[in-house]
C-alpha cells in the first residue's frame, strides 16, 4: 500500500500558514493534527520541529524580518530584533511595561520554586510580597496551582504559559540557570548601583567603612558621583 | 526624592548584602556585633526618612541583634552530635538563597527586554486602530496642550478684538454646561473646541472648558489632539472606558 508521502513543501508551507494565521502560539501537536485533518496523512511532531527549523533558516539566509519562535511550548511567528524601531513605531509602544524590581524578584522566586506559597516568597525576600504577587497575578505572569498541604493550607502559586511566551523561553527547562553563590560575589558590577544609592541616601554611611571601590580607583574621586552603568 | 531611592533599594536583605559588598566581607565569616551595629544605625536614618519602608527592616534588624546576642554565650549552642552551632548559619543560608534569586530576577529582567523587541502578529491585530493611517495625526497630548488650546481660544473670544461698551454680568453653570457640551458632541459626532466656542465671551469659552475638563474626566467625551496644538476635538467616548495613561499592567 502506497504511503502518502509528505512533500516537504506542501507540508513546509501548511506549517508556515498555520503559524503565520495564529494569533496564538500553536503547539506541534496542534500543526500536526490540521495537517492530518486535512490531508488524512499522519505526521509526526517530529517532522513539524524538522520544519519550522528549515522554514528559519531560509528566512535567516533570505534575510527576513520574521522568525517561527518557540515559546511557551508553542510556535509563533515573530518579527526580528533589529527591527524592532520600525514595528514599535507602528504600535506606539509606550515603554512603560518595564517590571519593577520587586516584581521581578517575587516572579524569580516563583518561578524556580514552584509550585510555591507565598510564605515561602516572602522568607526569601525578606519582606512580603502581597502587591508584587497580585501584580503578577493580574498581568497573567502567574496563577494560583492548588493548596500547599502544609499547615494553613496556603495557596501555591505557579507561572503560566503567558510567562513563558513573554520571557521568550520555550519551557521551564529553558530557565536561565542560576550562577554559584561565590561567581555572583566575586562578579564587581554585583550590587554596586545599590551601594551607590545607599550612600547618597545616608552620606555617613559611605565613610564609615573604607569604599575599597572608590579607593581602588584613581579616576573617581571619593566624592565624585559614580557614573558607570 | 529620598522614597524613590528608598524603593529602588528594595529590602532589609539589601541592605545587609551592602555592608558585606562594601567592605568586602566573606559571608560565610559575617562579624555580626559590628553588623548589627552598622545595620541598626542604618535602619534609625531610614526610619526619618521612611518610616513605612524602615519597617521591614526591623525584622532582619532584630533578627542581627539576636544572632549577636547568642554569639556573646560563653558556651557556643551544640546540635545533637554534638557539634557546635553557628548561630549565624541561617542568616547565611538565607542570604546566599536571597543572593541568588536576585541574579536569576536579573536574567529574568533581560529575557523579558529581549522579548520585548520581538513582535508577534496577535499583538498587532489587538490593537487594529493603532495599525491604521490616521487620518489626523494625533498624538499624546498634555495638560500644557490643553492650557495652550484654551489660550488660543480665549485670544479669539470676542472680547479680545471687540470694545466693551456696557458692562453686563455674565454667569454660565457647569453643569448646564456641561449639559450642552454633551448634547453638541452627540449631534455632530466630533467637534472641535475652538468651533463649539467661537464668537463666545471670555466667561463662556472659560465655563465650557471647565465642563469639558470635567466631561473629560468622567470619560463621557474623549479629548482629541490633532495636528494643531491649538485646539482639540471632542468625541463621544468609545465602548471601553479610554483612560490616557494606561497604568503599567495591561499584558
Amino acid at each position: 500500500m502506497e504511503v502518502d508521502r509528505v512533500t516537504t513543501d506542501t507540508f513546509e508551507q501548511a506549517v508556515e500558514a498555520l503559524v503565520f494565521a495564529s494569533d496564538v502560539a500553536l503547539r506541534p501537536a496542534d500543526i500536526a493534527r490540521v495537517y492530518g485533518d486535512v490531508t488524512g496523512a499522519e505526521v509526526p511532531e517530529a517532522d513539524v520541529e524538522t520544519a519550522v527549523e528549515r522554514l528559519n533558516l531560509a528566512y535567516r539566509t533570505a534575510g527576513r524580518a520574521v522568525r517561527i519562535e518557540r515559546w511557551g511550548g508553542g510556535y509563533r511567528m515573530a518579527t526580528i530584533e533589529g527591527v524592532a524601531p520600525f514595528v514599535r513605531a507602528l504600535f506606539d509602544d509606550d515603554g512603560e511595561r518595564r517590571l519593577s524590581r520587586s516584581l521581578l524578584e517575587t516572579l524569580a522566586v516563583i518561578a524556580y520554586k514552584q509550585p510555591t506559597t507565598k510564605p515561602e516568597v516572602d522568607h526569601v525576600r525578606g519582606v512580603a510580597s502581597d502587591y508584587a504577587l497580585r501584580q503578577l497575578l493580574e498581568r497573567g505572569f502567574v496563577e494560583i496551582a492548588g493548596r500547599a498541604d502544609s499547615i494553613g493550607r496556603p495557596l501555591l502559586y505557579a507561572t503560566t504559559p503567558f510567562f513563558l511566551d513573554q520571557f521568550g523561553l520555550a519551557d521551564l527547562d529553558a530557565l536561565p540557570t542560576p550562577r554559584e553563590i561565590e561567581e555572583i560575589l566575586s562578579d564587581p558590577t554585583f550590587n554596586k548601583e545599590r551601594a551607590r544609592l545607599l550612600s547618597e541616601l545616608v552620606p555617613t554611611l559611605g565613610t564609615t567603612a573604607p569604599d575599597p571601590e572608590a579607593a581602588a580607583d584613581p579616576e573617581t574621586p571619593p566624592d565624585a558621583p559614580h557614573t558607570d552603568d | 526624592m529620598h522614597r524613590v531611592q528608598l524603593d529602588q533599594f528594595e529590602g532589609p536583605l539589601d541592605l545587609l548584602l551592602f555592608f558585606i559588598r562594601r567592605d568586602e566581607i566573606d559571608i560565610y565569616d559575617i562579624p555580626i556585633a559590628r553588623i548589627a551595629d552598622e545595620y541598626l544605625e542604618a535602619v534609625r536614618v531610614l526610619e526619618q526618612v521612611d518610616l513605612d519602608a524602615a519597617a521591614d527592616f526591623i525584622y532582619t534588624a532584630a533578627l542581627l541583634i539576636q544572632i549577636k546576642a547568642r554569639m556573646l554565650m560563653p558556651r557556643p549552642e551544640v546540635d545533637e552530635d554534638g557539634e557546635p552551632i553557628d548561630p549565624r548559619q541561617e542568616l547565611v543560608d538565607r542570604l546566599i538563597e536571597y543572593v541568588r534569586y536576585k541574579e536569576a530576577a536579573g536574567a529574568l529582567d533581560g529575557r523579558f527586554e529581549a522579548r520585548r523587541c520581538l513582535f508577534t502578529r496577535g499583538a498587532a491585530s489587538a490593537e487594529p486602530e493603532r495599525t491604521l493611517a490616521p487620518e489626523e495625526v494625533t498624538y499624546r497630548a498634555t495638560i500644557f496642550d490643553l492650557i495652550s488650546a484654551l489660550g488660543t481660544a480665549l485670544d479669539r473670544s470676542i472680547e479680545a478684538d471687540t470694545p466693551v461698551h456696557a458692562v453686563g454680568r455674565e454667569s454660565y453653570a457647569l453643569d448646564e454646561q456641561r449639559e450642552w457640551v454633551l448634547k453638541r458632541v452627540g449631534e455632530v459626532g466630533s467637534v472641535s473646541f475652538g468651533v463649539l466656542v467661537s464668537e463666545r465671551s471670555k466667561a463662556f469659552v472659560i465655563v465650557t472648558f471647565l465642563a469639558v475638563l470635567d466631561l473629560a474626566q468622567r470619560q463621557a467625551v474623549r479629548v482629541v489632539f490633532g495636528v494643531r496644538p491649538e485646539d482639540f476635538a471632542l468625541e463621544p467616548p468609545r465602548g471601553e472606558p479610554v483612560v490616557d495613561h494606561e497604568p503599567a499592567l495591561t499584558a
